[in-house]
């Protein structure tokens, strides 16, 4: 049932998404379906917690998997939430697009997701960085603006191929405050170029 | 947006028509901000503007269409704001150009919660639709943004997906505050969301100079 209304509503939207489509395509009755879910609001939210908890199980494993350093953990995590992403078209559909607009608590779901990632990615790094506070959630928010972008255009499935570009975009904060704390006055000065040209 | 004296008033009927329709699309602004989407109501809107349901239907199809013009208008005002801002700088200067685009942007949202409540939070959550202007409204401000930007400290081009992932990391950050009822003091974000912004660009240490320096 979680599978089918992933893909009904990605496929057709969640508003259109009748119970009848669900309990088809599921192959369930629909007494099944009311006793295990009070509704479709509730399964929908049944369906983007699945997916977040595989994203999120898959994120966390990345990152503890990986050795060296703190970038290197934090660029294994984008990748397993680009992969997550790419093997699940129709539930990063669900999760991240319709999920924005189907209820309000989805929306609210939707948000607490992001949150968790900004905690994740907070805890990735090490502290002291000097950056904004608000730092994480707009790296954070970009991310998932750019993902969300690449499954409206259909291109779900090469999700990963954006690996390099948004790698840069998440650490290239850090690189700098990392080369002004190590070596102050160093070579990182030396090429950043002027600011009004 | 005042209504009109009644009665006689020798004003042409274009002005009265265009009117109405500025109060309908001011009222249900306003509504939505006030009582969110479901209790934004035909007859509710039309009795904030002064205007019958049946002056309402002269202008618009329903509440969704009346929505629609009314999201398009709070993007445009947001963008005229932003666009006079680019204005007054030249080419050559695109970081001084960049930061007070973004406090123009900040400025206009916070002096009506409601624009930035309709433009970043209602757009999201009123269907698909209106989601899909949400998305076309946020890339098209990555132009401004891209216009004269920098190649990144290294000398590399900065990707086309950095300038989207900056605008679209900006307007989720804002969204959020903003569902947070916090549209108000959303302008002191403007040194972190400046930094943010330009630091792909410019590298944190120069970014940071530029916020710092005014």
């Amino acid at each position: 049932m979680i599978d089918a209304i992933a893909a009904l509503s990605a496929e057709q939207g969640y508003e259109s998404t009748k119970i009848a489509d669900i309990v088809r395509r599921a192959g369930v009755a629909r007494k099944t379906l009311y006793d295990n879910f009070d509704g479709k609001e509730d399964l929908f939210l049944a369906a983007f917690d699945a997916f977040l908890v595989e994203v999120r199980g898959a994120v966390e494993e990345a990152c503890e998997r990986t050795e060296g350093v703190w970038q290197k953990r934090v660029e294994a995590g984008i990748a397993a939430f680009l992969d997550a992403v790419a093997a699940n078209p129709e539930a990063a559909r669900m999760a991240m697009i319709e999920a924005l607009s189907a209820t309000p608590s989805a929306s609210a779901r939707y948000d607490a997701a992001l949150r968790e990632f900004v905690t994740l990615l907070r805890g990735g790094i090490p502290a002291g960085s000097n950056l904004p506070e608000t730092i994480e959630e707009t790296l954070v928010g970009g991310v998932a603006w750019i993902v969300n972008q690449q499954i409206r255009r259909g291109e779900a499935g090469r999700a990963p191929d954006l690996l390099p570009e948004l790698s840069e975009f998440v650490l290239s904060p850090y690189h700098g405050v990392a080369e002004i704390s190590s070596q102050p006055g160093g070579e990182s000065d030396s090429t950043v170029p002027d600011s009004n040209t | 947006m005042d209504r009109l004296p009644r009665g006689r008033h020798g004003l042409s009927p274009e002005f009265v028509a265009r009117n109405q329709r500025e109060r309908l699309i001011a009222a249900l602004t306003q509504v939505l901000y006030e009582k969110g989407y479901q209790e934004t109501t035909v007859s509710v809107i039309g009795q904030r503007a002064a205007v019958s349901k049946s002056d309402f239907y002269k202008h618009f199809e329903s509440k969704d269409d009346c929505f629609y013009a009314a999201y398009e208008a709070a993007i445009e005002r947001i963008r005229a704001e932003v666009v006079a801002s680019c204005a007054s700088h030249g080419q050559d200067a695109w970081s001084p150009r960049v930061r007070d685009a973004i406090a123009a942007l900040l400025r206009t949202l916070a002096a009506d919660p409601a624009l930035a409540s309709i433009s970043l939070v209602e757009g999201l959550r009123a269907g698909r639709g209106v989601y899909d202007r949400y998305q076309s409204a946020v890339e098209s401000f990555v132009v401004y943004l891209r216009d004269g930007a920098p190649p990144a400290p290294g000398g590399a081009e900065v990707p086309a997906v950095t300038d989207e992932a900056v605008v679209g990391g900006i307007a989720s950050l804002l969204g959020r505050r903003v569902l947070a009822g916090e549209a108000e003091r959303i302008d002191r974000l403007l040194p972190e969301v400046t930094e943010f912004a330009l630091t792909p660009y410019l590298g944190t240490a120069e970014a940071r100079r530029i916020v710092s320096g005014g």
